[in-house]
C-alpha cells in the first residue's frame, strides 16, 4: 500500500496535549501541506510518522509500513529534513552525504552521481569539498534537503524548510522545493507559512493541535468568496434576513455597507434577490476574494474556541 | 531488531574523520599522555642521580620495612615508582573515550544533527557501538603509543644505574593490553550514558570526568603506603570494571532510545 493513511493520531507529553485525533491520507505523487502556527502540533506529527515518537493514540501506516511497529523498515522509505539542519560544520558537504549513504548502506559509487545531481541543481555543485561550516544559512538548508535524498525515499517530509531564512534564501529553497515536486515525488510539507503553502501544495490540512480543515488548497480559497452591498440608510436592518440564508456563512455590517461571506459566488443573486425582497435599495453588489490570509485566520481563531 | 555492522561503522567513519578536523579536541587529548610519560621519566630520573643519598634509604624504609641492607634503595623506589604508575597510567584510558565520547554524544543533540541520524535506520546498539569504538580505538592506540614511549624513556634514563631495560614488564604488559582497553571501555561507557541525559558536551564532560576520581585516590592510597600494588592488585581492579562494562554497555543501550532522545529537547 503506497501513500500516507492516518487514523485519530495523538501525543501526549505527559498531561500537555500536543497532537490529538488527526485523520488525514496522503496520496503518492502529492504534495501535501500541514499548515498551523508555532506549536501546532506539525513536527510532532512528523516525527511520528517517521518513527521519532511513539503516538499515544491513533495509528498512522506510511507507505504500508506502519508507524509504531515497523520503525526500521519505515526509515528505509522516508526522507525527513528537520527543523534544524542539523549537518556536521567540520566535515564537508561531500562527507556530510557520504555518512547517510552509509548509514542507509547505499553503495557510495552508485549513489553519489545523483546526490551531485541535486547538489548542481541546487547552485551547490563544486561546494561539495567545502566545510559545511562555512555555508550559508541557505546553503546549508538546501544541502540538508539532499541528505534527505541520499537514499531515494518513496515519501519525503519537510519540516519548515525556509523557517529562518532571509528572503532570498527562502526563494531559493522553495524552488528546490517545486523541482521534487515536479519529479512527482511524495512530499509534506510543514510550514507556518500560508504563501508557501499556497504556492506548493496541492492539498493543505490545517491543524491546530487537531484538524481544522483539509481539503484542496483552491477549497481554502473558495472559503474567501464574499459579496459587497452597498444599500441606501442603515444596512445593519438587513443582516437577520441575510443571516437566515443557508449558503451565507457569515454577514458583516458597517453603515451602509454589507459583507456576506458565500460559500460559494454563484449565490450573488440570491443575496440581491433577498435584500430586495426586504425592502432594501441595492446601490450596488461586488463580488469580492476575501485574502486567504484572512480565511485561514478565521479558522484559526475558530480552532481556537 | 537486527544488529548492522555497517551502520555502525558509519558513525564510527564520521566521527573518526570529525574528530581528526577536531584540532581543539586533540590538543586537550594530547596534554594527557605527555604528562603521564614525562612525570614517571623525571621522577625516575631524580633517583637515578643521587643514588646514594642517605634520605632514599629512609624512604624506602617506609614503604618496606624489611629492605635488605645491601638492596640499593634507588632501584627499590624505581621498582615501586613504576608499580605504583601504573594505577595512574589508567586515567588515561578512561579519561581520552570521556573526552572524544562526551563531545560526540552530547555535541549530536546541541547542533541538532541526532534527530537527522534517527531518522535513518539505525539502532540503538548500532549508534552505541559505532559511537563507542570511535572512542576507544583512539584511546587505546594513544594508550599503545604513550606505553611505548614510556617504556623507551625510562630504559634511557635508567640505564646508567641499573644497566639493563626495566620496561616492558609482565605487570605493565599485562595492564595495558588488557586492562587499558578494559578501563577505556569504562570512561566510553560512562561518557555514553551521561551525555544522552546532559545538556551539553561541556557538562557531559565535567560530569563524567569524575570516574576518575576513585582511580587517583587509590594511587593516593598507593604512594601513601595504604594499598600494595602489584599484579594480582591491577588484576582485580580489572574484574570489577570488567562487570561495570557490562552494566555501562547495557543501560546506554537502552538509554538511546529514540523516544526518549528525541522527546528530551523540549
Ligand atoms: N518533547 C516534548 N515534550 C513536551 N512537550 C512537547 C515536546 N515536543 C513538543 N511539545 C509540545 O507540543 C506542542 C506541539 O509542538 P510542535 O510539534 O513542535 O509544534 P510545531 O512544530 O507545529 O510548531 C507544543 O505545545 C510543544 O510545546
Ligand atoms: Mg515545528
Amino acid at each position: 500500500m503506497s501513500g500516507i493513511e492516518v487514523q485519530g493520531l495523538g501525543k501526549r507529553f505527559g498531561d500537555r496535549v500536543a497532537v490529538e485525533g488527526l485523520d488525514f491520507h496522503v496520496r503518492p505523487g502529492e504534495v501535501f501541506g500541514l499548515l498551523g502556527p508555532n506549536g501546532a502540533g506539525k513536527t510532532t506529527t512528523v516525527r511520528m510518522l517517521t518513527g521519532l515518537l511513539r503516538p499515544t493514540e491513533g495509528e498512522a501506516t506510511v507507505w504500508g509500513h506502519h508507524v509504531d511497529r515497523d520503525g526500521e523498515s519505515l526509515r528505509k522509505v522516508v526522507g525527513l529534513l528537520t527543523e534544524q539542519p542539523g549537518l556536521y560544520d567540520r566535515l564537508t558537504a561531500r562527507e556530510n552525504l557520504r555518512f547517510f549513504m552509509k548509514l542507509h548502506e547505499m553503495d557510495e559509487a552508485a549513489a553519489w552521481p545523483r546526490a551531485l545531481h541535486y547538489l548542481e541543481r541546487f547552485g551547490l555543485g563544486g561546494r561539495e569539498a567545502e566545510p559545511v561550516g562555512g555555508f550559508s544559512k541557505g546553503m546549508r538548508q538546501k544541502l540538508a534537503i539532499v541528505r534527505t535524498l541520499v537514499h531515494d525515499p518513496r515519501v519525503i517530509f519537510l519540516d519548515e524548510p525556509t523557517s529562518g531564512l532571509d528572503p532570498e534564501s527562502a526563494r531559493t529553497v522553495r524552488d528546490a522545493v517545486a523541482e521534487l515536486a515536479s519529479e512527482g515525488r511524495t512530499i509534506v510539507l510543514c510550514s507556518h507559512n500560508l504563501a508557501e503553502v499556497e504556492r506548493l501544495c496541492e492539498r493543505v490540512a490545517v491543524v491546530k493541535r487537531r484538524l481544522l480543515l483539509m481539503g484542496p488548497v483552491r477549497e481554502l480559497r473558495r472559503a474567501g468568496q464574499a459579496l459587497d452591498v452597498r444599500v441606501e440608510g442603515e444596512a445593519e436592518r438587513f443582516r437577520d434576513a441575510l443571516a437566515s440564508l443557508p449558503f451565507a456563512t457569515n454577514v458583516l455590517a458597517e453603515g451602509m455597507r454589507l459583507r456576506v461571506m458565500l460559500e460559494d459566488d454563484a449565490h450573488a443573486p440570491d443575496v440581491v434577490a433577498c435584500l430586495v425582497g426586504a425592502g432594501a435599495r441595492v446601490h450596488s453588489a461586488v463580488p469580492s476574494q476575501r485574502p486567504l490570509e484572512e480565511v485561514y485566520l478565521d479558522l484559526l481563531r475558530e480552532g481556537r474556541s | 531488531m537486527s544488529f548492522r555492522p555497517r551502520r555502525a561503522l558509519a558513525v564510527f567513519w564520521k566521527d573518526v574523520l570529525d574528530l581528526r578536523k577536531n584540532l581543539g579536541l586533540l590538543a586537550s587529548m594530547a596534554v594527557l599522555p605527555t604528562v603521564m610519560v614525562l612525570v614517571p621519566i623525571g621522577v625516575v630520573w631524580s633517583y637515578v642521580r643521587t643514588p646514594n643519598h642517605a634520605d632514599l634509604r629512609s624512604v624506602a624504609l617506609f614503604y618496606d620495612p624489611s629492605l635488605p641492607l645491601g638492596a640499593s634503595a634507588a632501584r627499590f623506589l624505581i621498582d615501586k615508582t613504576l608499580t605504583d604508575w601504573f594505577g595512574m597510567f589508567l586515567v588515561m584510558p578512561v579519561f581520552v573515550p570521556i573526552l572524544i565520547a562526551s563531545q560526540s554524544v552530547a555535541g549530536e543533540k546541541e547542533r541538532r544533527t541526532l534527530e537527522p541520524l534517527l531518522a535513518t535506520p539505525i539502532t540503538a546498539a548500532e549508534l552505541v557501538a559505532g559511537k563507542s569504538l570511535a572512542a576507544l580505538v583512539p584511546a587505546v592506540l594513544i594508550t599503545w603509543v604513550a606505553f611505548v614511549f614510556f617504556c623507551v624513556g625510562v630504559d634511557l634514563v635508567a640505564w646508567p644505574l641499573v644497566q639493563m631495560p626495566l620496561m616492558p614488564d609482565a605487570l605493565w604488559t599485562f595492564g595495558v593490553l588488557v586492562l587499558a582497553p578494559l578501563f577505556a571501555f569504562f570512561g566510553n561507557g560512562v561518557a555514553v550514558l551521561i551525555s544522552a541525559r546532559a545538556g551539553d558536551a561541556r557538562m557531559a564532560q565535567q560530569l563524567s570526568a569524575l570516574v576518575v576520581l576513585p582511580l587517583v585516590g587509590m594511587v593516593g592510597g598507593q604512594v601513601a603506603g595504604f594499598l600494595k600494588a602489584g599484579l594480582l592488585y591491577y588484576a582485580l581492579q580489572g574484574a570489577v570494571v570488567l562487570v561495570l562494562d557490562a552494566v555501562l554497555l547495557w543501560a546506554s543501550i537502552r538509554l538511546l532510545d529514540r523516544e526518549r532522545l528525541v522527546s528530551r529537547w523540549g
